[in-house]
């Protein structure tokens, strides 16, 4: 992005150009501004540098000389030059722009925040302030880069680090003031989740739960790891609590009814998954648990499900995994030739994505 | 009333301290018996050759016929430090010989290795697992050996020994054998044999994954797959190797486990190939010679959540009594044990949630499986060795244990909930085999788990009846391998084979719970049908193949 934005500034340099130059500065400034656009960098900064010998407070010689440096991605060199034009020309926004992206372009970010603020260029601001671990205020400025440019990738990008890194802070912040805090516990839970370590995540969610038994969302995830854990029976314990502190919660119904399926309770984990479908509908997950659940009991409702999954997925693994279990009532049913046409089209959609891994 | 018949009656009272105490009895008596001192030494080496992490077989067979079941065990061998092929796996060092161990009339053991002629197993042999079957219906047992390497077969002389008759019957194979099995496919009244391989692999070709420092097994997606091995018996002694003719060569897999039935009731033996991390193989039997690959269209290739099942061991039998095999499949955790119902006509459906497997496995790799009626109550129970194939798991994923216990899944009129095996001793369990090693009517297991003696699970024993059959065919092989047999509407295959790298006792064992005698009805490879009424409860019977039905 930054090597982008700086051939906008080709031209900005002209704006900022006094008048008063001797001729043979002047015919130097031109002969390297000729180089330049020859992608000839080093004969134009030879140009650039005996011009600012002869004349070195002349602001569009140091800016020239700059900008010559940052083309050929020497930033080092380019800062030195570009802080003298500054000091010459402190009100002069493509400068500070300029020595901005040179700074943060060498790792000086929190030497470049205030040459961007004065430049206003917001994109660049909260990417040396990402830098310069100020998080959240990145977090307003990169926002406020991609409502202007909401396609750009790599404002996207930073912003997304911003969030990780901003919630990192306040996790950091919340450990270190308030480590024996219930939401400290959980915290450290969900590392501990994250990094496969079970047993000791375990061990802060009962610390949290024994602090604060009825918070909402603990025992979601605290099942959630006895999930990972295959271990049902407790994981179906905690989901139930949640679905009494929640029971709007089609997260929590839908967890109490995926695990109640792995324990093959299937008449109850049915009612729990149909619950989670009306709290929030067309759920393709929901659904297909929906459908695995009353797969023997109740062909034709899991038919109706996994169509639904097919109808929303279209061509996505879960998709082909509808499929697969359509053609396996169907076949159940007899009805064969119907059973060959989805797992044709199981077939297809496994092609797909294996190619898509490719 | 059965046991199980008044649990559900408590369960409907809400006796639940009743249930609790009824279900505190544990089924077996773990006892090593006195003259087994088998290691079964893999010889792990930090380089993680994935072959020490795979073996080894164990078979439960009556080799001198003398009415005791023998075993025999089959050892890797030592691991060079760097391998390079030809690998030397000093084999002729007895700590590496496979073992027979007679079985005596006091229930003891007796090492019998030499003097059966079984010392010598190859050097550049290592061991993986073990098929047991009357491939020349003599009447004696013989002995084929997979291995890393050439396999072997031992013909049973009838004397109490064993001549290595590979070379001259032609089934060394070659590459990395796992499951074995005899079976007759032709219904040519020869056994034929059935060889799973499990990859292309070389030490050549070897490699580590994990993190640097930690090094683990790779997976086996880490090397190409590779092609299973059907011989055809011509039955004069020797074998043909009709993998490519049969389309059995025409699918290559990760091959483990190895299991047969006839699942569509056509008269023909079909296969079932676990494949590791790949989809299963069900190979139906087309009745000409040939065999086509069905599993992934009956239904039989992928778990219910629609997962490749990492299949280490099989067992093909019919769990819910409706008469058709059904399957059962081991694998890695993180999902249950798969369940493949026989929903008739050609086709399955995944159960293992429907089963209650999902609640009760998940949490362990498991290889050697077994159907079996442990409490001789009407319903095939099931017996899974378990234990991580990665030694070093624990620092990979703490939720998860290189050594595990077995699970015992009690079997509720096809509902499976965990029972109290008697042991909770962990080891790195591998193969697995069922038969009632005491004759006394209950079905034992032995087990084999890597660096350590074999474990004995003797059954504890009940009230209940129990009928165990022989079969010995006339105009289909003599051992009756793919018979079906129904004892008072339970359905049994007759095979030795199933679970992982083992061979089962072949003798058919039915409980019949009260009942005082039996019906018992007998389909052979050969179309013979045959009925036997009024059979008397809790004895062991033979019954011989009749000229016509």
């Amino acid at each position: 992005m930054i090597r982008a934005l700086l051939s906008v500034y080709l031209f900005l340099q002209m704006q900022v150009a006094g008048p008063r130059v001797t001729p043979e500065v002047s015919r130097l400034l031109q002969s390297g501004s000729d180089a330049e656009s020859r992608n000839e960098f080093d004969r134009a900064i030879a140009d650039f540098r005996k011009a600012a010998d002869l004349d070195p407070s002349s602001t569009v010689v140091l800016l020239s000389l700059g900008d010559a440096y940052v083309k050929k991605q020497d930033y080092a060199a380019a800062i030195s030059p570009l802080k003298r034009a500054a000091e010459l020309s402190p009100d002069s926004l493509p400068i500070h722009q300029l020595l901005g992206y040179a700074l943060l372009s060498e790792g000086y970010a929190a030497e470049a925040i205030p040459h961007l603020q004065i430049a206003h260029d917001s994109g660049a601001l909260g990417i040396a302030q990402l830098q310069a671990d100020q998080p959240a205020e990145a977090i307003v400025n990169l926002r406020a880069a991609l409502s202007k440019n909401p396609a750009d990738p790599d404002l996207l990008y930073y912003l997304s680090r911003a969030g990780s890194a901003l919630s990192s802070q306040s996790e950091d912040k919340l450990l270190l003031s308030f480590p024996q805090n219930t939401r400290a516990h959980e915290v450290l839970g969900q590392h501990y989740y994250a990094m496969k370590m079970l047993p000791e995540a375990v061990k802060e969610y009962e610390q949290a739960l024994a602090q604060r038994p009825d918070l909402p969302g603990l025992r979601m995830e605290l099942g959630e790891i006895y999930a990972a854990r295959s271990e049902w029976v407790q994981a179906e314990e905690q989901f139930r609590e949640e679905t009494k502190l929640q029971s709007g919660n089609a997260e929590a119904a839908y967890r109490l009814g995926d695990t109640l399926l792995q324990e093959g309770k299937m008449t109850e984990a049915a009612e729990k998954l149909h619950r989670s479908d009306l709290l929030r509908p067309d759920m393709p997950e929901t659904l297909y648990s929906l459908a695995r659940a009353t797969i023997v009991s109740n062909p034709a409702s899991a038919e109706l499900a996994l169509n639904r999954v097919i109808e929303i997925e279209k061509q996505t693994p879960l998709a082909g995994q509808a499929y697969l279990l359509v053609a396996g009532i169907h076949r159940k049913q007899g009805k064969t030739e119907q059973a060959m046409r989805e797992m044709a089209e199981y077939h297809r959609i496994q092609t797909l994505t294996s190619r898509g891994r490719e | 009333m059965t046991r199980r018949d008044l649990l559900s009656l408590f369960v409907s009272l809400g006796a639940v301290a009743q249930i609790t105490k009824l279900k505190g009895g544990s089924l077996f008596k773990v006892d090593p018996p006195k003259g087994v001192d088998f290691v079964l030494r893999n010889s792990p080496t930090p380089r993680k050759y994935l072959i020490e992490t795979m073996p080894g077989g164990i078979a439960l067979l009556d080799y001198n016929n003398d009415g005791f079941l023998d075993v025999f065990l089959v050892n890797a061998g030592r691991v060079p430090a760097r391998m390079r092929s030809p690998v030397d796996f000093d084999r002729r060092n007895p700590s590496y010989w496979n073992r027979l161990y007679r079985q005596n009339k006091d229930k003891t053991f007796t090492d019998v290795t030499a003097q059966a002629g079984l010392q010598n197993a190859g050097d550049a042999n290592y061991g993986m697992g073990v098929a047991v079957g009357d491939y020349d219906n003599d009447g004696f047992p013989d002995i084929y050996v997979t291995n890393f390497g050439k396999n072997v077969l031992y013909h049973n002389n009838g004397d109490g020994t064993f001549t290595d008759v590979t070379a001259k019957a032609g089934v060394a194979a070659g590459g990395w054998s796992a499951s074995a099995g005899f079976f007759d496919y032709d219904n040519d009244g020869n056994l034929d044999l059935f060889v799973t391989r499990y990859l292309d692999w070389t030490p050549e070709t070897s490699k580590t994954c994990g993190r640097v420092g930690d090094p683990m097994y790779c997976p086996p997606g880490e090397f190409p797959p590779t092609t299973n091995i059907l011989y055809r018996n011509r039955g004069n002694g020797t074998f043909e190797d009709v993998s490519a003719d049969s389309g059995i060569a025409a699918k290559k897999g990760h091959g483990l486990g190895v299991a047969f039935a006839d699942y569509d009731s056509d008269g023909f033996t079909d296969i079932f190939v676990a494949n590791d991390a790949t989809e299963q193989f069900l190979f139906h039997n087309n009745g000409n010679g040939t065999f086509t690959e069905v599993a992934l269209d009956s239904g039989a290739a992928l778990s219910s959540s629609g997962k490749m099942p990492s299949g280490m061991g099989v067992v093909f039998q019919d769990y819910d009594n409706d008469g058709l095999p059904d399957l059962l499949v081991t694998q890695l955790p993180h999902e249950p044990y798969v369940v493949f119902h026989n929903d008739g006509k050609g086709s399955f459906s995944a159960q293992e949630l429907e089963t209650g497997f999902g609640a009760i496995s998940g949490k362990s790799s498991g290889w050697g499986v077994g159907l079996e009626d442990f409490d001789n109550d009407g319903w095939k129970d099931a017996f899974i060795v378990q234990g991580h194939v990665f030694d070093n798991v624990e620092m990979y994923d703490s939720s998860l244990r290189y050594r595990d216990a077995p699970l015992l899944a009690l079997n509720y009129r096809g509902h499976f909930e965990k029972g109290d095996l008697g042991s909770n001793l962990p080891t790195a369990g591998r193969g697995a085999a069922f038969g009632d090693l005491n004759n006394d009517g209950w079905i034992d297991v032995v087990t084999t788990s890597l660096g350590e003696r074999p474990q004995f699970y003797l059954n504890r024993g009940g009230k209940l009846h129990w009928l165990t059959i022989t079969l010995r065919g006339k105009r289909s092989n003599r051992d009756g391998f793919g018979a079906r047999v129904q004892v008072n509407g339970q359905t049994r295959f007759a095979t030795a084979a199933g679970s992982y790298l083992s061979s089962n006792d072949k003798r058919l064992h039915f409980g019949i719970g009260k009942a005082e005698s039996a019906d018992v009805e007998i389909r052979w490879p050969s179309g013979v049908h045959q009925v036997l009424h009024g059979v008397k409860a809790n004895q062991f019977i033979t019954i011989e193949e009749s000229e016509r039905s």
